[in-house]
């Protein structure tokens, strides 16, 4: 039973009565036979301030233009009004039971409200509820409860709670100010700094802004400010357009078009004398035909009624022109000059130059010009100025024009009624015709209508917003019939449609008013959409067409999806229907690519970033051996010494020699291949299969083997009741190669794969100069394939979320950038690795080895970095007859390693040289350095420039430094978290080099006779070196040496005749390449070449 | 008035140096578009954010087709926001159309500035006599027609082919924020910008430069970098990037902040 307004007045304060009072308005005026929550919302909407249209305007989604989700809600809104059953009533339409529920809602809320409790409390006995008056605020948030409202507003792409939750929140300043003041919203109102210390006020006090209603020149506004200051108030046009923004310029002021200037300036002249100066000074005109223009000038600036003069001296090319002669320049010149100083403050100069080397010029011709003639460099950025002019033509606006309504722009308010129409910039075909029709329409119905100044598209009660300050014609408005409301309603929807048709967009579905449009979302998104919010695809249906229409927008998109082993192909295309749940992101506008955004959010977003914890204890391979463990831990201990210990005493000769052949006794612990069953718990095997791989490494492998053992059996880990097993070493020391040599082989052994090895070289700068050097590890590639457009942080965690059972392998971390610090500090201590988007993979499972480098400078034969760029040549045995001093000082870029029996004292010598050319040239680089660093006090300006930069570079780091200083801080403070700190020795190469020499020497006597010198070229030596040092298996030189060099040695005695002159000579064949280059890292050639 | 500002153009200021940077986007990316830069800086620099008026994450009603008709409002807004956060020395670091409104910011305020980083900066995107812009008269008006016939379809073409490099996340990251945009205003700032010609007055940046460029760059041409070297008023560098695409700080942030770094450093 409906309820008489009158009864529900009385339960409404003043405010609210109001609303409810248009509400039935409305009612009335459709003919409808009750006032229900919808009516009063369409009132709610059109009140002049109102705060569900406030709130709305709020709570809309970004995503979509607010013209368009506006008029989106207003066609939802009256197609649901359309429904109503209309009758003809003489009263006032009774309130609906769902709208006097509504009120009643808000009473019982309000009576629960902690403010409002004591006052209903201490009249408890009143006459029941009705005591409570509604307010506004609290009728509004009951009526969109309302689920037919809130149908409404969902249909349109708003959802109710946040529209209630904006209503609750405080206004920001920004809309409050906007709505309550009208114009000033826009950011052009702010005061202008840019102009320095002429800056005046005077823009910003403009009331309606006049300069925006000229057809927008921008540069006509600048000159104008320009002109409008009281220093270097003459301005100077700089820039390549420079001469059509004077042009133009000089063509509004003599249209004299309105707006151009500041107010202060409204009725100046302009006299251009462009051409006579550019005729006196290049064709050499006589004086006189000048000098009476300008005396022209100085009359007409005499006798102007409005503020001045401006004189367009033109193009200042003419003044520095090639053509141009210095003299009649001159005259010119000084002629401008005193005309300034005459008129002062009557006169003002306007040129422009097409580029600031003209002016550079014309400044150094006449250094004291810029003073005298006031000037002001005027940038001027933009090829056409008045785009505006030609752009609003573009069909593009159609969907977007005016629906200002609600967000009116603010030029709109303080439009002079007569002003024209194009105050909406953006106007368009479709809406100008739609205008037209509208208007013809109007005015059959009205002698008066707000629409002639209005777009009649605008919903009524948009315009009645636009129209709120002018109290006349809203009156008017409000009398707006159902003709001629229905009439605009045809209308408008005409032109939609037509717009639609134009924009080749999806036409209205027949249910559903607003433009519901296939998502074409980028089929990424789609894919994660797929995976994270499956339950947004539960209503999804499959429409074909729409689908080939999205995949042709997309072929890359749908490559990525096939390309991807774990998304599932899902063309998602949501075609929301009327009864569906449309606030899960049903409904798209027209261009709804915006709802990649949606995908991407929800992604993002924190809600979604919970963890994906990827805690596969179970699976570990290791896992089994930890949980039959049960032995109290410090027995356990004892017994790792224990095996240690032994495999010291097995490996004793290994401390004292690298090359030993553990190979039997290694093969007999443990072999590689059954790693699946691999128990890290023994120590003993891990140990000796570490050892097998990097073999001079024993200490580091033991102290290794027994952390990563001691981590395996302890139960708990740092934080009492979460288990953890991620382990976190940390190498520190040389041999770089060593230590990525180890964690292959950690991964390889504890978990199954050298694939489970996630490497990645923190200083990322190096990171690709690295790779490239690297002989090993396929997993270091070059930046381009791996980093695209992912920090080391994001590719550690995606690989890790692949793979949680992994060595992550992390090089040069005393170098690694600050959100890997950070990212690194977090997981170990919460054993959650985020990814820059804070999305978190658990570390569980993985062992983390970070390196740094502290490499002690021992001085040595052979650097690592030497050793590691040596490259595989083929090998030559060549044999020479001669006294061997006198060669080796002939050939001096083959620094020699002489064997033999009579000359052992060379070799040494040659070292020792060697050692002080290093030592020589360090120094050199050492003094050059210093000699630029003492330079930067006094400037050597002989210096080319780039050295200069050069010297910044290394002074201007103090931020650099403190970066550093912060970084080392951090450093410590991890290394102090991580679970053992494993010291690298620096690999002793040189000892090495003498076992190698050892052996050849063995096989070369072999087979030569003693007195035979052997001649050993030193990179052969390093490609030994490198061999030993890069190959997985220890003993490859070894057996290159018993097996290649041997049969080379063999056959020397064969083919040459050998005296004790003789002298061998093993040196590389720079230029050929190695045939059997598959195999890069042992870079020994299966056969060498004896010539 | 400051306060207003700061809001509609969602000003953020964050991190915890004593020097102030600046951090702009360029056309068809927000501010999100440091979001992989930012952690670089914050540690070391006040870093301001700011979206352009233009973006998508901006409310459409600011935009004012009568007002933004060149760059010079944007620098004005620049200038604003510095203001209201009462900068007055800060590093810039500009994106595409913030490259140059940067270049006009300089010439405008050159004490504000202690350095400008440009990113894919080019004073004029149109090819003209003597200059190589990288793009012709015709082949824009067919963008722009494009760009009104259908938005989304254009989006989807444009995004890729502006990242360059191989990196989904980064095209769809850049299609994101595009997209975002009101296709008219982006067609409007697009008209801006390919309306701008910066070449006459480069010369009135004293401000030093370090224009940083990719090896291939589909909007800004590798002459161009040269050109702006060659002109610019200040003290000038070109770094080069060893990756591709207009959107390195999208694509390849970890090579880009070491860069920038260095670049600020000196």
């Amino acid at each position: 039973m409906p309820t008489p307004v009158s009864v529900a007045r009385q339960c409404l304060t003043p405010e609210a009565a109001h609303a409810l009072d248009e509400a039935v308005a409305v009612a009335r005026r459709r003919g409808h036979a009750q006032t229900t929550s919808l009516h009063a919302v369409s009132a709610l909407l059109s009140l002049p301030s109102s705060t569900l249209r406030d709130a709305c305007a709020r709570a809309r989604n970004s995503a979509y233009s607010p013209r368009l989700q506006f008029k989106a809600l207003e066609l939802c809104l009256s197609v649901s009004l359309d429904r109503g059953t209309s009758t003809q009533l003489a009263d006032d339409p009774p309130v609906s039971n769902s709208l006097m529920a509504a009120i009643k809602r808000s009473q019982a809320n309000q009576r629960r409200q902690p403010e409002n409790y004591h006052l209903y409390h201490q009249i408890p006995q009143q006459s029941s509820i009705s005591c409570v008056k509604v307010e506004l605020q609290h009728l509004i948030l009951s009526i969109l409860d309302d689920p037919v409202v809130s149908r409404v507003f969902s249909e349109a792409g708003f959802r109710s709670s946040e529209i209630k939750l904006a209503i609750l929140r405080p206004f920001p300043q920004l809309l409050r100010y906007s709505r309550s003041r009208g114009p000033p919203l826009f950011l052009c109102n702010l005061a202008e700094y840019g102009t320095g210390s002429g800056r005046r006020g005077s823009v910003v006090s403009f009331p309606g802004f006049p300069c925006f209603f000229c057809d927008g020149d921008e540069n006509c506004r600048r000159i104008g400010e320009v002109l409008d200051r009281n220093k270097g108030r003459n301005p100077l046009l700089v820039g390549v357009c420079a001469c059509d923004a004077l042009q133009s310029f000089t063509d509004a002021l003599e249209k004299r078009k309105e707006g151009v200037l500041p107010v202060g300036l409204s009725g100046l002249n302009i006299i251009s004398i462009e051409n006579e100066i550019s005729s006196y000074i290049t064709e050499n005109c006589d004086n006189g035909c000048l000098s009476s223009r300008l005396k022209e000038v100085g009359q007409l600036a005499e006798q102007c009624l409005g503020p001045g003069l401006v004189v367009n001296f033109g193009d200042l090319k003419a003044f520095v022109g090639e053509n141009s002669r210095g003299d009649t320049v001159s005259n010119v010149v000084g002629q401008l000059t005193r005309l300034m100083e005459v008129r002062i403050g009557k006169i003002w100069l306007i040129g422009s130059a097409a580029c600031y080397e003209s002016y550079l010029k014309f400044v150094s011709r006449y250094p004291s010009i810029e003073k005298e003639w006031d000037l002001q460099l005027l940038p001027i950025t933009s090829l056409r100025s008045s785009m505006a002019d030609s752009y609003p033509r573009s069909s593009l606006m159609e969907s977007f024009v005016p629906f200002g309504g609600l967000f009116s722009a603010p030029t709109d308010l303080k439009l002079p009624v007569s002003g024209p129409l194009q105050c909406l910039p953006c106007s368009h075909q479709c809406n100008e015709k739609c205008e037209q029709e509208g208007f013809a329409a109007s005015k059959e119905g009205f002698t008066t209508s707000s629409a002639e100044q209005y777009p009649s598209a605008l919903p009524s009660w948009l315009q009645m917003a636009a129209l709120s300050p002018n109290k006349e014609l809203e009156a008017k408005t409000k009398d707006d019939g159902v003709v001629l409301n229905a009439k605009l309603t045809g209308l408008q929807k005409k032109w939609d449609n037509t717009c639609q048709h134009l924009h080749n967009t999806q036409p209205l579905p027949e249910a559903n008013l607003f433009p519901a449009v296939v998502g074409s979302r980028p089929a990424e998104s789609k894919k994660d959409s797929a995976d994270n919010q499956g339950s947004n695809n539960a209503d999804v249906s499959w429409d074909e067409t729409k689908c080939v229409n999205v995949n042709s927008c997309m072929p890359i998109g749908i490559e990525k999806i096939s390309k991807s082993p774990l998304s599932i192909p899902y063309p998602v295309v949501s075609k929301p229907s009327k009864d569906e749940d449309l606030e899960s992101g049903g409904i798209r506008s027209p261009c709804s690519l915006s709802n990649s955004s949606v995908g991407d959010d929800s992604r993002t977003s924190p809600a979604s970033a919970t963890s994906v914890t990827t805690d596969l204890g179970l699976g570990m391979c290791s896992s089994s051996g930890y949980n039959v463990v049960k032995k109290p831990q410090n027995l356990r201990n004892a017994e790792h010494q224990q095996d240690i210990s032994s495999c010291f005493s097995a490996n004793a000769d290994l401390v004292n020699g690298y090359i030993s052949n553990h190979r039997a006794q290694s093969s007999s612990s443990s072999s590689p291949e059954n790693h699946g069953q691999f128990d890290p718990s023994d120590v003993k095997k891990l140990f000796s299969a570490l050892l097998e791989r990097v073999g001079w490494q024993w200490e580091a492998i033991s102290v290794i083997s027994q952390t990563i053992a001691h981590c395996r059996t302890r139960g708990e880990k740092r934080h009492g009741a979460v288990q953890r097993r991620d382990i976190w070493l940390n190498f520190i020391g040389g041999d770089r190669f060593g230590k990525r040599k180890i964690a292959v082989a950690l991964a390889e052994l504890l978990y199954g794969s050298r694939e489970k090895l996630i490497c990645v070289d923190l200083s990322s700068q190096d990171r690709m100069v690295n790779s490239k050097t690297i002989l090993d590890c396929q997993e270091l590639n070059g930046y381009d394939v791996k980093f695209r457009g992912k920090t080391s942080v994001d590719y550690v965690a995606g690989e890790l979320s692949r793979k949680s059972l992994a060595v992550v392998y992390l090089e040069n971390v005393d170098k690694s950038d600050v959100p890997a610090q950070r990212c690194l500090s977090q997981a170990i201590l919460t054993g959650k690795f985020s990814n820059s988007y804070g999305r978190e993979v658990s570390t569980n499972n993985a062992i983390f080895v970070t390196t740094s480098t502290f490499s002690e400078g021992k001085p040595s034969n052979y650097t690592e970095e030497k050793i590691l760029r040596a490259k595989g040549w083929p090998m030559k045995i060549k044999v020479e007859h001669s006294i061997g001093s006198s060669i080796v000082s002939q050939d001096r870029m083959v620094s020699t390693i002489r064997e033999g029996v009579s000359s052992p004292i060379l070799m040494n010598k040659r070292k020792v040289i060697r050692a002080n050319e290093l030592l020589e040239q360090h120094e050199i680089s050492e003094t050059s350095k210093r000699a630029h660093k003492t330079s930067t006090g006094n400037l050597d300006l002989n210096l080319p420039a780039e050295d200069d930069e050069v010297q910044q570079t290394d002074d201007g780091n103090s931020e650099n430094d403190s970066a550093s200083e912060s970084s080392r801080a951090w450093l410590q403070d991890f290394i102090a978290q991580v679970d053992e700190t494993v010291t690298f020795k620096p690999v002793d190469f040189d000892t090495l080099a003498e076992k190698i020499l050892k052996e050849i020497k063995n096989s070369f006597h072999k087979f030569v006779p003693s007195e035979c010198l052997l001649e050993i070229d030193s990179r052969i030596m390093e490609q030994l070196l490198a061999a030993t040092y890069l190959s997985d298996r220890y003993a490859v030189v070894e057996d290159w040496i018993s097996q290649v060099l041997s049969r080379a040695f063999a056959e020397i005695p064969k083919k040459y005749s050998l005296n004790s002159h003789s002298i061998v000579k093993l040196i590389t064949c720079e230029g050929l390449s190695l045939e059997e280059d598959k195999n890069p890292r042992v870079c020994l050639p299966s056969r060498i070449i004896l010539n | 008035m400051g306060n207003i500002l700061l809001e509609a153009l969602n000003v953020r200021v964050v991190g915890s140096g004593e020097k102030i940077l600046v951090l702009a986007h360029g056309f068809g990316t927000d501010q999100s578009a440091w979001q992989k830069i930012l952690p670089f800086f914050v540690p070391y620099y006040r870093v301001i954010l700011y979206d352009l008026v233009c973006a998508g994450s901006v409310n459409p009603d600011y935009f004012d087709f009568q007002r933004y008709t060149t760059l010079d409002a944007y620098v004005d807004d620049l200038f604003n926001i510095l203001d209201a956060l009462g900068v007055d020395r800060c590093a810039y670091v500009g994106h595409s159309v913030s490259a140059m409104i940067g270049i006009l910011a300089a010439i405008k305020r050159p004490d504000l500035f202690s350095k400008l980083i440009l990113i894919g900066a080019s004073p004029r995107f149109l090819n003209d006599r003597d200059y190589h812009g990288g793009f012709e008269q015709g082949e824009i008006e067919k963008v722009f027609t494009a760009m009104e016939a259908n938005y989304a379809a254009w989006v989807q073409g444009f995004a890729p082919l502006s990242v360059g490099a191989d990196v989904p996340t980064a095209v769809r990251e850049f299609s994101r924020t595009l997209f975002n945009m009101r296709p008219d205003i982006s067609l409007y700032v697009a008209r801006t910008v390919f309306n701008s010609d910066l070449r006459g007055f480069l010369g009135l940046v004293k401000v030093p430069c370090c224009i940083i460029q990719t090896s291939r760059d589909v909007s800004v041409p590798e002459s161009v970098a040269n050109y702006l070297k060659d002109h610019l008023g200040g003290r000038t560098t070109v770094e080069m990037l060893d990756t591709e695409g207009h959107l390195p700080h999208l694509s390849a942030p970890a090579l880009l902040a070491p860069k920038l770094r260095r670049a600020l450093s000196r």
